[in-house]
């Protein structure tokens, strides 16, 4: 028998994309792993949405550089997800009797964790992904699928009509009834775009899959296949609208604007709620020191740091130093980074463990953003100019050259 | 690594910390920041090898329960050993109150005969310092001591020892070989300055020997009945391990005050933090926020903060709100101490949640800073 206690709802975290917009970002870690406001990863906000919302089985579904993640996640304890019945569970792609094979697409993903999630025998699955900056309560997402009763609820945002262009959009009618779904459609007729938060009837949603995976022209995606397939069939798709902040962090250019939308006044999206809590893993770390002959202004400042010149409109995160005349400006320092004396970082993206050494020109102060990638140690008097990306390879590539 | 257990005392009240510590003992009394002091012992018990602790507890121990919890923080929510919380108890041997250390241990014997390890370290919890103890460990082995015991040298750096404090330490005279020729417990004025940091190395089923025939004849104090007696004739091969780095009792407000502010250096920060990792509670909180308007000058800042006035010289703990207009200068802020708008703070403590209104003005003294207890508002 079954020791597994049965569970209305769990969650599957799709969480094996590469992010390639984020360039450089995410050559070595996964997107979800990626640093977000001072001390989170994307991940933790997927995460503590479930903790808050009281679901308590969370399958990560992992594949691409799972390192990272797989040692960021550990136990779940720190989303009090380290349960004697439920938990987070990191779910790879591994080897069956006749076959393995890498995850497909996202459908492909939840379908071979099929047997994963029927032993929880639930009677919903909540499917969501590792890109997005939100806050939101899933339980009332699922109690409108339940008094509505749908087969899929895809929770909906209205998005700016410029933009709307770039996201999957959902045409409802009045009763919020799905009737089409467009992939970045050319002439969105609507601007309500999907969330990447489904709520699935499960035995609908299982029948769906086995379908799609008997399907060799199928891509098992979700957007492509999947809910196209639902949508043809005439089944009942509820849009659940949701207003509040909701940010898309998949490109270099929102990554850094989600996280200087934590410095306005007041901040447009809130970290600090305490019925809502953004949980992370901390590091241990002493608080921040400010020297004496330091400047901050309307900055985010995490534990560990240590600040000695200028920093104006930034977000450092734990660790990081800043030396005396080092002046860092409208940018993103992640974990245990250093910027040296006299260094200059404008409207920039320093990854985790760089070393932007003395007279170093990072960014600019009007264009695009400039990313330096992990680990990466610029030399004395480097130039990273306003839009490049710069690695450890191209360091060692430019020292190169210049012999 | 060896296998080593730690029991931590926290019983001694100090009433020279005044309001800090009428609701907490010592150990749970907040510091740089975001730790309590017993952060520091633990942390190098746990960094030393210790599997098993046992925190024995005698008067105010909630706040201090309320921090260890189960030991996640130090790795000490293992199924086997772990952390060990001792309160207190009445049986028909014991009267719930000890009168020292010794009848501390005597109270714990079941746990102290249950522990598989060979050696235990007897410590106090009042002192800031970070250190492994595997040296002291090899040289104890080294030299076949039956007790090894921590000393520091006496230095203005690192002591506050007024008149009142020198009560309360003990001395040790150290031979060239190590071993520890005489101690003078609490003496008014010391002959040696080798100051005892109430660490002790020993055997454990010698400890349990040692405490049991102490304790049958009617004895109490850990320094004055059971170590000096056998200093003095010689009963047990006692060494010392010196220690040399960074390290600081936390026993008066002014001391509490010294070893806040130690911290703005950047060495002393270096020292305690950077040698082995400090653990603590974990609270979730967002990083500090500064606003427009602030001027922060030499400062230790924890997460959770938002800063909008000026502070000089000061240590903020989490969720410490500093208002526009304020100026807060050599003080210590804890937890979520909220300072209004236009207020000005000088050489000041405000324990935890303590609300200073708009256009409050509290200015203390260096050598006497103004204490204001836990959830006032003023």
């Amino acid at each position: 028998m079954n020791d597994m206690r049965k569970k209305s709802c769990i969650a599957m975290l799709l969480a094996g994309g590469q992010g390639s917009r984020l360039g450089l970002l995410t050559k070595v870690v996964a997107k979800p792993a990626v640093p977000f406001g001072g001390k989170y990863r994307i991940i933790d906000f997927p995460l503590s949405n479930c903790a808050n919302s009281g679901i308590d089985v969370v399958g990560v579904l992992t594949q691409y550089q799972p390192l990272e993640l797989n040692r960021y996640i550990g136990s779940g304890q720190p989303w009090d997800l380290d349960l004697t019945n439920g938990g987070v569970f990191v779910l790879p792609p591994y080897m069956k009797a006749k076959s393995g094979e890498w995850y497909r697409g996202t459908a492909n993903a939840i379908h071979q964790n099929v047997s994963f999630i029927e032993q929880y025998d639930p009677d919903y699955v909540l499917v969501l992904s590792g890109d997005h900056i939100y806050k939101m309560d899933y339980n009332k997402m699922l109690a409108s699928h339940i008094e509505t009763g749908a087969d899929i609820t895809i929770a909906v945002r209205p998005v700016p009509w410029e933009v709307a262009s770039s996201f999957g959009i959902m045409n409802v009618d009045p009763e919020n009834t799905i009737v089409e779904f467009e992939e970045k459609p050319k002439l969105p007729k609507s601007n309500l775009a999907s969330m990447g938060v489904y709520i699935f009837t499960w035995p609908v949603l299982k029948s769906y899959l086995d379908k799609d995976a008997c399907d060799p022209a199928s891509k098992n995606d979700f957007g492509k296949n999947v809910i196209p397939a639902m949508l043809h069939d005439r089944l009942k798709l509820k849009a659940y609208a949701f207003d509040g902040y909701w940010k898309d962090v998949g490109t270099i250019e929102s990554l850094w604007e989600a996280n200087m939308d934590l410095l306005k006044i007041p901040p447009e999206f809130n970290l600090s709620d305490a019925r809502w809590p953004i949980y992370a893993r901390s590091p241990v770390l002493p608080p921040h020191f400010i020297g004496q002959r330091a400047s901050i202004e309307h900055s985010m400042i995490a534990e560990g740091c240590e600040v000695n010149g200028t920093v104006r409109k930034s977000v450092l995160f734990y660790g990081v130093e800043v030396e005396k005349d080092a002046l860092v400006e409208d940018s993103v320092i992640m974990p245990y980074a250093r910027i040296e004396a006299g260094a200059v970082v404008r409207r920039a993206i320093v990854a985790e463990n760089c070393v932007v050494s003395a007279g170093c020109v990072v960014g600019e102060a009007n264009g695009d953003i400039a990313l330096v990638g992990q680990d990466t140690a610029l030399p004395e008097g480097c130039r990273v100019l306003a839009g490049e990306q710069v690695d450890r390879l191209d360091v060692a590539r430019r020292r190169h050259d210049a012999k | 690594m060896k296998d080593i257990m730690g029991i931590i005392f926290t019983t001694k009240d100090d009433l020279s910390l005044r309001e800090l510590t009428s609701a907490r003992a010592v150990a749970a009394l907040p510091v740089a920041g975001r730790y309590r002091i017993v952060d520091f012992v633990l942390s190098n018990l746990v960094n030393s090898g210790a599997r098993n602790v046992g925190v024995i507890m005698q008067r105010n121990y909630h706040s201090l329960m309320d921090h260890l919890g189960s030991g996640k923080e130090w790795d000490l929510h293992t199924r086997n050993n772990g952390l060990f919380i001792l309160p207190p108890f009445l049986t028909q041997e014991n009267g719930g109150e000890y009168a020292g250390v010794l009848d501390g241990l005597r109270a714990n014997f079941d746990y102290l005969r249950r522990s598989r390890q060979e050696l235990a370290i007897v410590t106090g919890s009042n002192m800031v310092f970070n250190m492994s103890f595997e040296p002291m460990i090899r040289q104890h082995e080294k030299t076949g001591a039956d007790i090894t015991m921590l000393y520091t040298k006496v230095r203005a750096s690192n002591m506050e020892l007024g008149s009142a404090q020198k009560h309360a330490h003990a001395f040790l005279n150290v031979a060239e070989d190590g071993r520890v020729v005489d101690m003078e417990v609490n003496p008014n004025a010391a002959s040696y300055n080798n100051i005892s940091m109430n660490v002790l190395l020993v055997k454990r089923t010698l400890l349990i020997h040692l405490v049991d025939g102490a304790t049958a004849h009617g004895a109490h104090d850990l320094d004055r009945d059971l170590l000096q007696p056998s200093i003095k004739c010689c009963s047990l091969k006692v060494y010392g391990y010196e220690f040399d780095g960074y390290c600081r009792p936390v026993e008066t407000i002014r001391g509490y005050f010294r070893c806040n502010m130690d911290l703005l250096d950047l060495g002393v920060r270096r020292e305690l933090f950077k040698t082995m990792p400090v653990y603590t509670k974990i609270r979730d909180e967002v990083p500090a926020i500064y606003r427009s308007g602030n001027s922060v000058k030499n400062s230790l800042v924890a997460d959770g903060c938002v800063i909008e006035g000026s502070v000089e010289n000061c240590v903020l703990f989490r969720g410490v709100r500093v208002g526009r207009g304020s100026s807060v200068k050599n003080s210590i802020i804890m937890q979520d101490s909220n300072i209004e708008e236009f207020v000005e703070l000088e050489n000041v403590i405000l324990d935890k949640a303590v609300t200073i209104r708009s256009h409050g003005r509290l200015i203390g003294q260096m050598q006497y800073p103004i204490v204001i207890g836990k959830n006032v508002t003023l």
